[in-house]
């Protein structure tokens, strides 16, 4: 019985893919890998983004402030001194990545909500953008509003 | 007493200059290849610390790329499936290996790899070095291993002092191999196509070519009359290209789940890479599995044959040049354009340069 259990569980491992996660690594004292269960039990924050066919549409989430500090990363009163060299780049899943200084989200000094949306419109995200994208608020493009973010890297620029 | 005593300080002395030599470390003596790109092609080059670009890596590099004996039958090198005359293909839909099997993809061109991260059509190497032990090693491709190859290269004439030239050292490993053969790798750059002289200024398209580049890298907007094939969405820049994996509609249930085996991730299912299109006219046949042997018929499959799927990239979707179209609906002449400016794009410079070429052939 066992080991017929065993088996069919190996068989089903190989077919099924893995549950969509992202990662937040680098300048963080905590790494840490994220699914739509450990997102749904963070805060929620909605916003309005003005997509590529031109009208507004609502978009909620967790802000990434949230995500940055529950990985350690300095925002807030550490964000000073040689921190303020720090950048987040977005990774998404086709590959398109987009790069953020880590002051620009905090909201200690932007008056952004930058989140990232698992859903819209009271929908999950559809097919193609999702489970994860990345939404900026107020920006003159929605070029870095990415889709299928897989992770946050914070790192160092180091010139 | 006082010679044995000079002797062993002359022979201990010997023996750790030799030792010295051993380490592997880039000899002071090295000199630096002159990487020549276009500003246009922007500076986002991948080249790791450990092994720069050099004059000396990239001799023997190229030598270990027309190298037979790195197969373990003898017969077979890099140049077998990557031929410079065909932009390094080898214009068949998969290719012959040592064991007389066939590889699962197509052969990939190898331009402009200074510009791109991770390799293969799933994108699951990171950097030149690591790829490049695929190949090599692959009982389907060249089957030998990195050990087996260091002993036959290092049993041979020539190669342990062009392999101390390069490294430092006559000790030949398969991690100095397939350093050599990236830094090789790194210097095809192809940047003199009718397309680039244009960009110069030195080359004035006819007209079809010219609404060729204007269809290849405009949205098409039909409400206010704009014309696009909205290749740039991927395809964009003077590169042709964007690191990036989509799946472009070849299949609604694809057979090969490409990028979905490495990442593990249904929303990967069907993805692979994004090419370049530089030299395309010469890499025939297309796609992964080779499928299209000719333009014309890729032209129409972005143009009318895009299979729907879960994954299909959203760049392929909603993308017409009728009002309410579902499909990107480009005249016949339009698709003579695109196939125009597609041409332009062949550079025969890189297919005939010497320094990329097999040096084992008599001149």
């Amino acid at each position: 019985m066992f080991i017929v259990c065993f088996t069919s569980n190996l068989v089903l491992a190989q077919e099924k893919a893995s549950p969509a996660f992202v990662k937040v690594s680098g300048e963080v004292t905590k790494p840490l890998t994220l699914y739509t269960a450990d997102l749904a039990k963070m805060n929620k924050a909605t916003v309005m983004l003005t997509d590529r066919d031109g009208k507004d549409h609502s978009y909620s989430g967790v802000p990434v402030l949230d995500i940055l500090n529950s990985a350690g990363v300095t925002t807030g009163k550490q964000l000073r001194g040689e921190n303020l060299t720090k950048y987040v780049l977005v990774k998404c899943a086709d590959g398109y990545e987009v790069l953020f200084s880590l002051a620009e989200l905090d909201t200690a000094f932007t008056n952004k909500m930058i989140i990232l949306a698992t859903e819209s419109e009271g929908q999950p995200l559809p097919a193609g953008k999702g489970p994860f994208r990345l939404v900026i608020p107020g920006e003159g493009r929605p070029a870095r509003s990415c889709h299928q973010v897989v992770e946050f890297v914070i790192k160092f620029a180091k010139e | 007493m006082r010679n044995a005593l000079l002797k062993t300080v002359g022979i201990g002395g010997m023996l750790v200059c030799l030792s010295a030599t051993v380490v592997n470390r880039q000899p002071a003596t090295n000199t630096p290849w002159p990487l020549n790109y276009p500003s246009y092609f922007g500076n986002r080059i991948f080249i790791p610390a450990g092994n720069p670009v050099t004059e000396e890596g990239v001799y023997l590099g190229r030598r270990l790329f027309y190298e037979t004996r790195l197969s373990v039958n003898n017969r077979i090198s890099c140049a077998t499936c990557h031929r410079q005359e065909y932009a390094f293909t080898d214009g068949k839909p998969f290719s012959t290996g040592v064991d007389g099997t066939l590889t699962e993809r197509n052969s990939m061109s190898l331009a402009n790899l200074l510009w791109i991260r991770s390799f293969f059509w799933d994108g699951r190497a990171n950097g030149l070095e690591e790829q490049a032990k695929t190949p090599l090693t692959n009982p389907h491709e060249m089957g030998l291993s990195l050990p087996a190859s260091a002993q036959k290269l290092q049993a041979t004439k020539s190669y342990p002092l062009l392999f101390k030239k390069a490294f430092g050292s006559t000790m030949i490993t398969g991690d100095l191999v397939v350093k050599a053969l990236a830094q090789f790798e790194r210097t095809l750059i192809s940047c003199n196509s009718k397309y680039d002289q244009y960009l110069r200024g030195e080359y004035q398209p006819t007209a079809s070519e010219l609404n060729g580049i204007s269809l290849f890298f405009a949205n098409p907007v039909p409400g206010k009359n704009i014309r696009g094939a909205s290749c740039g969405h991927c395809h964009g820049g003077p590169k042709t290209f964007s690191e990036l994996f989509h799946n472009n509609g070849l299949d609604s249930l694809p057979g090969d789940a490409g990028r979905e085996k490495i990442t593990m991730q249904a929303i990967d299912k069907g993805r692979f890479r994004v090419v370049t299109l530089r030299n395309i006219a010469l890499t025939a046949p297309y796609m992964h599995d080779g499928r299209f042997t000719t333009l014309s018929a890729v032209v129409d499959h972005y143009n009318e044959h895009i299979q729907e799927s879960a994954t299909l990239s959203i760049f392929l979707q909603n993308n017409s040049n009728t009002v309410n179209g579902r499909q990107l609906d480009l005249t016949a002449q339009e698709k003579k354009d695109l196939i125009a400016f597609l041409h332009l794009l062949t550079d025969s410079t890189f297919i005939t340069e010497k320094r990329f070429s097999n040096p084992f052939l008599n001149k």
